[in-house]
């Protein structure tokens, strides 16, 4: 493990400050690594999911003899010398040809993992159109069902959305919406108790599209796509999913970020806004109303009384 | 005047924005992300795999897009439109724990005891001599402590062979150096837990530990006159102090019996049956042992 550092002059200080825990969290950082045996596919693909990830992405030029699925040491080590906590692998073997590992860490230890082989790869470079500016957000389309029904496909969809999400922005400018990462899902549910190799017919089609917007006439515009980055078919092999406890630690959200519950107002059927004013109970016999001397309850002697004083002033 | 022709033949200009799907995308704003559960077309997508994908992900897209100009737009000069995104839906897990709250110092503690508020300082001040806003603190500051002062003048009750300028450097040296200690002291309070020490003392768990101490302290107190608290009135109810003493001695003026027979009982002992004071044999017995 790494050992803590002391800080001795104002820059470490505020480099370790960056790295320390805080309530809203910086951008995560990749890291890009290179297994022992690689193939030309391979290199190809890390290069180019490092350039769709350009800033915050770390890559490793020289190979490294790394194995996730049996030793994470080497991993935990890497990420935390680097401050990263996202991870690809590649790797390829006469078992496991064209391999890459997507991966997560949390608090320095590895959260989960996913393991996917390339079956179709088609580079940036190779397909030729206008590419979008750097550091962009993209827009994410996720087709299928198995998203929603296969745990293996869930977990990955939160890998890919983590992976290119880029920065957490509270507005964006229309013009920024330039490029979309469209993730597809195909074949049989995938269950977690079989142990055949179900995932046979499952394959996972992973395409980049340039957003054109034209005029519409309407207030949105109509959309243009041109295929613009790299084009993969994914083959899902081993996975490693996260402890529930770790899982649940991870994701907590801490009160000063859950939103405000406001009290007392609510929108009723109609959509106005109504709100409750809460006033105390009120004794309607001790109620200050108009005084009217006429409609007061007099008795005989009084109004004689009365009406002799009137008569004296006068 | 009937517009609707006009406006027909204008729609038919521009392509349609309507996407039909059999189950409406589930949106999740903050990311820019849509999720779509419907069936795909698997022959299609076995034969032209790109051309359907590209276009079903267009459909998706324009949803998506359709969506996002629902949410509040604004215009802002030289950078165009921008639309306010919403929070995030899906979980992500976070890359660090959440982090823990730093204990109050000192300082804090005591401000909220007694309900002082931290008021926001601005960081320029103007400054009359110089006529201009300069900062509060730090490089070419106004709060210069009179350190750096060219003239200064003796006070009244001072020694005037007082060096006055060494005295302020002094001063402010010394200030310093305190600002250091509190500093450090409150970063090891903080490491060994002091305010999570006095915030225990607080709770039942050391109720008992409080009665103890202070029964420590009452006995402390009273030891700690001039004559050690032996001459101390008595307070009704308060159990006499009966630590330390070694020796009991009966009154002098007491019982006359219990007297006559304790004094007749040592003469007993001393004198014994037979009327012998001294035992010959056991003396000799004894000699013998210690030689």
């Amino acid at each position: 493990m790494l050992k803590t550092i002391k800080p001795k002059n104002a820059r470490t200080k505020r480099i370790l400050k960056k790295r320390e825990p805080k309530v809203e969290e910086n951008v995560k950082t990749a890291i890009f690594v290179r297994g022992s045996t690689t193939s030309q596919v391979v290199n190809d693909a890390l290069s180019d999911l490092c350039r769709l990830r350009r800033t915050n992405s770390i890559n490793f030029t020289k190979k490294n003899n790394i194995h996730p699925f049996d030793d994470d040491t080497s991993l935990n080590f890497y990420c935390s010398k680097n401050d990263a906590s996202l991870f690809v692998i590649g790797s390829h073997s006469k078992k496991r040809p064209h391999n890459l590992v997507f991966g997560r860490m949390f608090d320095g230890q590895l959260l989960d993992m996913i393991e996917v082989g390339i079956e179709k790869a088609i580079t940036m470079s190779e397909i030729k159109s206008q590419k979008c500016s750097v550091g962009m957000k993209p827009l994410f389309i996720f087709n299928g069902d198995l998203f929603e029904t296969s745990q293996v496909h869930k977990t990955f969809k939160n890998m890919m959305l983590d992976f290119f999400r880029g920065q957490n922005l509270e507005s964006i400018n229309i013009s920024g919406l330039e490029y979309v990462i469209s993730i597809t899902a195909t074949g049989s549910n995938v269950d977690s108790d079989s142990t055949a190799s179900s995932t046979s017919d499952g394959k996972i089609f992973f395409r980049v599209y340039t957003i054109q917007m034209t005029k519409s006439g309407q207030k949105a515009p109509r959309i243009e796509l041109e295929e613009m980055g790299p084009s993969y078919d994914f083959k899902l092999r081993r996975t490693k999913f996260a402890k529930e406890e770790v899982y649940k630690i991870a994701t907590k959200v801490p009160k000063t970020l859950k939103p405000k519950k406001v009290k007392n107002i609510d929108v009723n059927e109609i959509g106005d806004k109504v709100g409750h004013i809460h006033v105390g109970r009120q004794d309607l016999g001790k109620l200050q109303t108009r005084k009217m001397k006429g409609l007061k309850r007099m008795t005989e002697d009084d109004q004689t009384e009365d009406w002799s004083r009137k008569k004296r002033k006068s | 005047m009937d517009v609707s022709a006009q406006l027909e033949a204008q729609k038919s200009k521009f392509k349609s924005i309507n996407v039909e799907k059999q189950v409406s995308l589930q949106f999740d704003l903050g990311l820019l992300a849509s999720f779509d559960t419907n069936a795909l077309e698997e022959n299609k997508l076995k034969t032209e795999t790109d051309n359907y994908l590209k276009s079903y992900t267009r459909d998706g897209t324009q949803l998506l897009i359709n969506e996002i100009f629902q949410l509040p737009l604004t215009s802002v000069q030289d950078v165009g439109v921008v639309v306010e995104l919403p929070k995030i839906v899906t979980a992500i897990p976070r890359e660090k724990p959440l982090p823990k709250p730093k204990p109050p110092t000192r300082w804090e503690r005591f401000a909220k005891l007694k309900g002082i508020k931290k008021n926001k300082k601005s960081k320029l001040i103007y400054d009359e001599e110089k006529g201009e806003w300069v900062p509060r603190w730090g490089y070419k500051g106004a709060n210069d402590d009179g350190s750096n002062e060219w003239l200064v003048p003796v006070p009244d009750n001072a020694d005037p062979f007082e060096d006055q300028f060494t005295k302020l450097r002094e001063a402010k040296k010394e200030r310093i150096s305190k600002n250091e200690a509190r500093r450090r002291r409150n970063m090891d309070e903080a490491e060994t837990g002091e305010t999570q020490k006095l915030e225990n003392k607080s709770k039942a768990g050391a109720k008992a530990l409080k009665k103890t101490e202070l029964h420590q302290q009452i006995s402390v107190a009273k030891t700690s006159t001039a004559s050690l608290g032996k001459f101390d009135k008595p307070i009704k109810g308060e159990p006499s102090n009966t630590k330390g003493v070694k020796r009991k001695f009966e009154p002098n003026i007491g019982d006359i019996q219990k007297e006559k027979e304790a004094r007749l009982n040592i003469l007993n002992k001393i004198i014994d049956k037979k009327g012998e004071v001294l035992n010959v044999r056991k003396a000799i017995a004894k000699n013998h042992q210690e030689n």
